[in-house]
């Protein structure tokens, strides 16, 4: 047999000779460059290979990178679909600007030059008036980490917005309260024991690279539990499916927890050199000596009610199976890889427990950063430093962050409707940033009604490659590449290994390969598509435009150092970074003759050297630690950081804030010492004490929060359930992929899942229509009857129900024709009148659409749901289901937005809010999104 | 030697459907039509249920049916054991799509011609893997040498628990799976609910046996649309054919009979009916072409093995012998039409029968396999003969009327008897499927309109031959009764064979 490749070898990329697969078994050569790039589809940022044709200078197809180290050359279904996404026949081309009222659909094509000096002058007209706060970004996922984030502050406005307390709140204040870090970052491939509450063979953050490594475990031996309500691609490939009820995964943890601690399966030694447990002595037991052996007695009595048979009635799983499943645990010490982001943890009321209480498994088995174990974030990933960074802010935007919440992780985005709408304040300039908060988040209807409202949202701004549901709410649409057509640096904590990975124009590349000289006024958006954009130039001409003299003190941070007076380049800005913060690149890069940025365009990727196996343990040298404090609890403590802060107001001025952590720097243990973790106590926390201290002592240690959702609770004997609407599917991204033909063609039906049991009590036909009704409205949708589901919930996947206004614009693959009305009682009501339908384009293919369903825009109909603690949307509902009533047509999505407002206040009477200790409005050493000078912090400043 | 095929490993596969896509991206596949896909069915009762999934495609069997139905050479063995194809000879017969047990082939529409998953021979003649085994997350998708024994995945092939799909169709199929379920691989044990597919609109186009049928152990929840493709026009062709073919073969006995110097009812009508509906035959054969303006190719480019070629050069025998005899007639030469009798009656009967050879070279359509189908047709054929006959007898005098009345019942019950026996026969579950399909499903009607049409149209003939000087007017109405019946119930076979799912 011939010796089969997965790709050209890497010398040849520049030109390929390649075979045309239509005109096969002629044998037609052609000649295609390969160019790097990386995925802008989901978080996990895999590598891409563009394959340009020399003679139509056109994107043939899109494979993956083999040498990028997360996804190794392979990718999900969403890789390859980047081809239709830019050659999607409905994507925005050029700059809009709406000309009707908002949201009536009508626009007219701008010049760029137009809408950066418009949206530039506002800008700058909000600083010069004092209004910082009014000026909002509200990202979906960054493209590059903290590209934003330099933006912002450089403007000196505390306007990040994020969507993360839609995502993973809960997760990260389960991790974070932890380890510091607020991700977990899985080995997979080397674990013997994997634990997911979530669905990462098919979803999650990071599902391609993730799959990979979780099957090639499996295929080596490897057992995978699964704890999902719902059968998931990833239940049916485990070797344990345990659907346990919404809301009581923590229980099962504990449980597990228990019988390990129980049966003396858990790494002693581990637990006593890294886990805070004197703390967690003291706080719970002062009865008990304070000693490690006290340890066991503490927890086996603090978890007592924790029963294998107490699981099997809370939780609805086997007693048994889950005896099985520690045994399996306790077998394989340092060697348990597990993961949480979403599911359970974004479902349910302190679902962070649900985080909090997984990881408890990795510390008692000693799987903390091992081979095979689940380290945090902050080792794995690698963020290189940005160049020209703005000093922290001096501002504090109560719109993003609010004093109920002072633990929120991150932004209480989901809120800022009803805080416009009291008053909290107003936006000169909102940014939606390839964000879809009208469909995407819960309670769209008054995200309309505040996106319409001229008076609290001045100037709307949507950028995005194309239509979403809130771009057509926009005064601005302004066209913004896909992964082929941008600049961003991508680093995630894929597996135990570091990498970078480069998102480039492909087609700007491509001139490059093909000799073009790119002089410092060469810009991206000659190369791209129509007028499209990249963000990081849009950045950079906005600031030039808010701040054209340089006398706001904001152009400076966007100014070429090479060529002082005119603006900093894609390729100086890179450049530079790749030069200065990449340990090993440059070295890399001159081994094979190249710069560290052409090594970059060239490979697009590049894996950081260096062992980040337990780098707690590293051992610290003393003079590392000379200016420093020691505690009793052996933390070294520096002055001039978080930690050694008196307390008072003005002591804040003196404290530098460290991105993770107090900004300690080792911790001593048996008598070495070691770096530790980026907690206050550098250790392992069973007992938080910044959680007791900002008012919640109850949750200090894991433990178990009754879910909003809990069965016991529910009515299941009439037509109570829990709807789970949240669950992805392997083939679309959140509302990014309507864009994609051949991913719309697989997956664009999201029926309601119900188990036939619950179909026969409820009456609901094969097929036939459900009215789902939730707190504030109700939606009809189409039962699909399956034993994939726990009777007593009904699930239905969040991707679908994308709708349009316009008979013949934004229908992309995957829109149905709406209207929209108010009905004579004041409530909403969306209508779909037709579902997607074939239409002529230059893509034949459009005329060859042959499904009609579109789904149904569920999260309509769900009010803001925000854990008091994380301040992260609840997703999971309470519902009531029946058959459709007279009336109901399938897609109806009706809704009282006064019952909206009305759960949104029942909800932040469950917050406890600051000041926390010291007068703070957030605890100093949790992570934020552009963390403000320490005096920030002060709720008087 | 390199022999090439899949070892698709259902043990690994996630369901992400990454192949799928790059599969549509490597070869520009339009909507609607898939080279790969994956399939997913799901088994057992919460809290024991699981979902599995396989990769379906091309199997690039040793034994190609695809390649032996192909008149035109457009579907080809490479060097290295894929079948592959050449758009340029496809004349879009859709034989393949037919003789293909695995739903492999499609007709892409941008081209008109037959598509299917070529092993992405233009990549390994660049020594690169196909597009789908590059993309696979979980590298459940491997290339295996067959003739290499110490391959990796011809090695795990040999070694380990591997299945094929639909190993009782003789095909040799090269695609090999590792753990898939049996319900993933044998579309019987499996079927789709009323409540549709788990992501996309439910596939109407794509056939299901009943939920709960016998044997059905699995639900599929996620498979492409597979319709048909031989309908109205080619259960249509059956019937002008026969009517073609039964007129002369009635014309022959009559000759045989001694009438051969009736010079209208015996030398000129039988061959000009036949012919025209020869004719329409043609008409329906090049119209149910995707590429009706490639028809010549059928023998210009020609393959001997497939039985769409060799049924061309019969009806164009067929068709000369009765121009042949049609000219004898007008010239009222019935000594010539004497010695035409024979071959004509001959070559009419080849002419009724080789369409039994042709489905017979659709493995993937076990209705169609049955050997009663050649008797069968001949039997309709003399029906349509008989019954056409009966129709001329208004129009005009007709010699030994009871003779065509005898063949027009004769055939009647012929026909009913073989369906009746290949109704009561025990066979395999696939045919078992389509029977009860075609006499219970979707095709229910059609099919008992043909069975009482062809009592009415044997009765009609009953009537007249106990009448001693019958009316024409009652045996013509039981003929055009017979001929639609014999339509029905051709156009319930035609579509029952394809109601059987094959994926």
């Amino acid at each position: 047999m011939p010796d089969l490749q997965p790709y050209p070898p890497h010398e040849d990329w520049h030109d390929v000779t390649s075979l045309n697969a239509q005109a096969w078994p002629d044998r037609v050569e052609e000649h295609h460059s390969l160019v790097p790039t990386t995925c802008f589809n989901c978080e996990a940022a895999c590598g891409l290979l563009a394959h340009v044709n020399h003679e139509t200078g056109e994107i043939d197809k899109i494979e993956g990178n083999p040498l990028h180290p997360a996804s190794r050359g392979r990718n999900c279904a969403k890789g390859p679909a980047t081809l239709n996404q830019v050659d999607d026949t409905e994507r925005i081309l050029h700059p809009l600007r709406r000309v009707g009222e908002r949201g009536s659909g009508r626009w007219e094509r701008v010049t760029w030059e137009d809408a950066l000096t418009d949206i530039g002058g506002r800008i700058a007209t909000a600083l010069d008036e004092g209004r910082r706060d009014g000026v909002m970004y509200h990202v979906g996922r960054p493209g590059e980490d903290g590209y934003a984030d330099r933006v912002l502050k450089s403007w000196g406005v505390d306007g990040h917005n994020s969507h993360t307390n839609i995502c993973s709140s809960n997760a990260r204040i389960g991790y974070q309260s932890w380890m510091g870090h607020d991700r977990p970052s899985s080995d997979f491939a080397n674990a013997e024991v994997i634990f997911l509450i979530s669905a990462h063979l098919e979803a999650g953050h990071y599902f391609n690279p993730h799959a990979q490594r979780i099957m090639e475990a499996q295929g080596k031996g490897a057992t995978v539990i699964c704890v999902d309500p719902r059968l998931s691609n990833t239940g049916s490939k485990a070797d344990h499916w345990l659907p346990a009820w919404p809301g009581t995964e923590p229980f099962l943890l504990l449980t597990i927890a228990r019988l390990l601690i129980e049966r003396g399966d858990w790494q002693q030694d581990f637990v006593r050199r890294w886990v805070n447990w004197e703390t967690y002595l003291a706080e719970t037991r002062p009865d008990l000596p304070l000693a490690f052996e006290s340890l066991e007695t503490a927890l086996l009595d603090a978890y007592a009610e924790y029963t294998p048979e107490a699981a099997e009635e809370i939780c609805g799983v086997s007693g048994d199976q889950l005896r099985e499943i520690a045994e399996i645990i306790g077998a394989h010490p340092t060697k348990f890889a597990s993961h949480n982001w979403r599911a359970a943890g974004a479902g349910n009321l302190g679902g962070w427990q649900t985080a909090r209480c997984l990881f408890f498994l990795n510390v008692l088995t000693g799987s903390v950063a091992t081979v095979g174990g689940t380290s945090g974030n902050g080792w794995n990933k690698f963020k290189p430093a940005q160049p020209k960074g703005a000093p922290a802010l001096h501002e504090w935007n109560e719109l993003s962050w609010p004093k109920e919440y002072p633990l929120a992780y991150h932004e209480m985005s989901i809120l800022l409707p009803h805080f416009l709408n009291e008053g909290r304040g107003t936006l000169d300039v909102y940014f939606s940033r390839v964000y879809n908060p009208i469909w995407t988040n819960p309670d769209g209807f008054s995200w309309m009604e505040a996106l319409t409202d001229e008076a609290k949202v001045k100037c709307h701004v949507a950028l995005t490659p194309t239509w979403s549901e809130t771009a057509w709410f926009a005064d601005y649409v302004l066209p913004m590449g896909v992964g082929t057509e941008r600049h961003d640096v991508a680093s995630f904590e894929t597996h135990n290994g570091r990498w970078i990975g480069f998102r480039q124009p492909v087609m700007r590349r491509y001139a490059e390969i093909r000799g073009e000289e790119l002089g410092p006024d060469t810009r991206t958006h000659e190369f791209n598509k129509g007028e499209v954009w990249e963000e990081n130039e849009f950045w950079i001409d906005l600031s030039w435009r808010i701040d054209p003299d340089g006398a706001r003190g904001i152009r400076r941070w966007f100014e070429s150092d090479e060529r002082p007076g005119t603006p900093i380049t894609v390729d100086e800005y890179y450049g530079t970074m790749f030069s200065q913060s990449v340990p090993g690149l440059p070295e890399a890069a001159a081994a094979v003759g190249k710069t560290p940025l052409e090594y970059m365009r060239d490979v697009g990727s590049f894996a950081v050297p260096g062992d980040m196996v337990t780098p707690y343990e590293r051992i610290v040298g003393g003079a590392d630690v000379a200016d420093c404090d020691k505690g009793e609890d052996g933390v070294f403590r520096r002055p001039g950081t978080i930690a050694t802060w008196d307390g008072t107001r003005a002591g804040l001025a003196g404290i530098a804030l460290a991105d993770l952590g107090e900004g300690s720097p080792a911790v001593e243990v048996d008598g070495e010492i070691k770096e530790g973790f980026p907690t206050p106590s550098k250790k392992l926390e069973l007992f938080s004490t910044t959680l007791k201290d900002w008012g919640w002592p109850e949750y200090a240690a894991p433990t178990w929060i009754k879910s909003h959702v809990h069965h016991q609770d529910l009515d299941l004997a009439g037509d109570e359930r829990i709807l789970l609407p949240t669950f992805r599917i392997p083939t679309l991204i959140h509302t990014r992929s309507a864009n994609s033909k051949w991913l719309n063609e697989i997956s664009h039906r999201h029926p309601l899942w119900i188990h036939p049991s619950d179909a026969e009590a409820l009456d609901i036909e094969e097929s036939g229509l459900v009215r789902i009704t939730t707190r504030i409205g109700h939606f009809v949708i189409q039962a699909w009857r399956t034993e994939g589901i726990r009777p007593g919930i009904v699930a239905a996947s969040h991707h679908m129900g994308r709708w349009r206004i316009e008979e013949d614009q934004a229908r992309s693959w995957g829109a149905g024709k709406a209207t929209i009305d108010r009905t004579a009682d004041g409530k909403w009501k969306l209508t779909r009148d037709h579902g997607i339908r074939r239409y002529d384009s230059d893509d034949p293919d459009t005329d060859r659409i042959w499904w009609n369903d579109t789904g149904v825009h569920q999260n309509l109909t769900f009010s803001v749901q925000p854990d008091p603690i994380s301040g992260m949307q609840c997703w999971h509902q309470r519902v009531r289901v029946g058959p459709a009533e007279a009336g109901d047509q399938y897609g109806d999505v009706v809704v009282d937005t006064a019952k909206s407002r009305e759960a949104y206040l029942e909800w932040m009477a469950k917050t406890r809010p600051a000041p926390g200790p010291g007068g703070l409005r957030r605890p100093l050493w949790y992570a934020r999104p552009l963390k403000p000078a320490a005096p920030m912090y002060h709720v008087d400043n | 030697m390199t022999r090439l095929g899949f070892l698709l490993d259902s043990d690994a596969c996630i369901g992400c459907h990454a192949c799928t896509v790059a599969c549509k991206s490597e070869h520009d596949v339009p909507l609607g039509v898939n080279r790969t896909w994956v399939k997913y069915v799901e088994t057992g009762s919460f809290p024991q249920a699981s979902r599995h999934f396989s990769v379906m495609r091309c199997n690039h069997c040793d034994d190609a049916p695809c390649m032996s139905i192909c008149p035109t050479n457009a579907l080809f063995r490479a060097d290295n054991g894929v079948v592959d194809f050449d758009d340029d000879n496809c004349i879009g017969c859709k034989g393949c799509m037919n003789a293909c047990p695995y739903d492999a082939l499609y007709i892409n529409p941008a081209t008109n011609t037959a598509h299917k998953c070529n092993f992405c021979n233009h990549r390994i003649e660049q020594n690169l893997e196909p597009s789908c085994v590059v993309v696979c997350p979980v590298h459940a998708i491997k290339v295996a040498d067959l003739d290499d024994p110490l391959d990796p995945a011809t090695s795990i092939i040999a070694r380990e628990a591997v299945a094929v799909r639909s190993p009782e169709q003789g095909t040799n199929p090269k695609v090999f799976y590792k753990g898939a379920h049996q319900a993933s691989l044998d579309p019987l044990r499996t079927a789709i609910a009323a409540d549709g597919m788990i992501w996309a609109d439910t596939t109407p186009a794509h056939p299901t046996v009943p939920p709960g049928s016998h044997g059905v152990v699995a639900r599929t929840t996620y498979t492409t649309g597979h319709p048909m493709t031989w309908k109205a026009k080619v259960s249509g062709y059956l019937v002008t054919k026969a009517i073609a073919a039964g007129v002369m073969l009635v014309a022959a006995l009559l000759v045989l009979l001694g009438h051969s110097n009736e010079q209208a009812a015996v030398g000129v009508v039988p061959p000009m009916v036949a012919g025209a509906f020869l004719a329409l035959t043609g008409v329906l054969l090049v119209a149910d072409l995707k590429q009706p303006k490639r028809f010549h190719y059928l023998i210009t480019r020609g393959s001997w093995e497939s039985w769409l070629v060799k049924g061309a050069y019969i009806l164009a025998g067929f068709a000369a012998l009765m121009a042949a005899w049609w000219v004898a007639g007008l010239a009222d030469m019935h000594r010539t039409i004497e010695v035409l009798a024979l071959p004509t009656a001959l070559l009419a009967a080849a002419t009724a029968g080789y369409t039994a050879f042709l489905f017979g070279q659709c493995e993937g359509r076990d209705l169609w396999q049955t050997p009663l189908l050649l008797p069968t047709l001949l039997a309709q054929t003399v029906t349509a003969g008989g019954a056409t006959y009966s129709i001329i007898d208004l129009f005009m005098e007709i010699p030994s009327a009871d003779a065509v009345h005898w063949a027009f019942l004769g055939g009647t019950l012929a026909t009913l008897a073989l369906i009746w026996i290949e109704a009561t026969s025990k066979a395999t579950p696939h045919v078992e499927a389509a029977m009860h399909q075609m006499m219970h499903g979707d095709h229910a009607r059609r099919f008992s309109f043909g069975v009482v049409g062809l009592m009415a149209g044997g009765g009609a003939a009953i009537m007249a031959l106990l009448s001693d000087d019958p009316a024409p007017g009652p045996a013509a109405v039981g003929g055009l009764i017979a001929l639609l019946a014999l339509w029905a119930y051709e156009d319930a076979f035609v579509r029952a064979g394809q109601s059987v799912p094959l994926s």
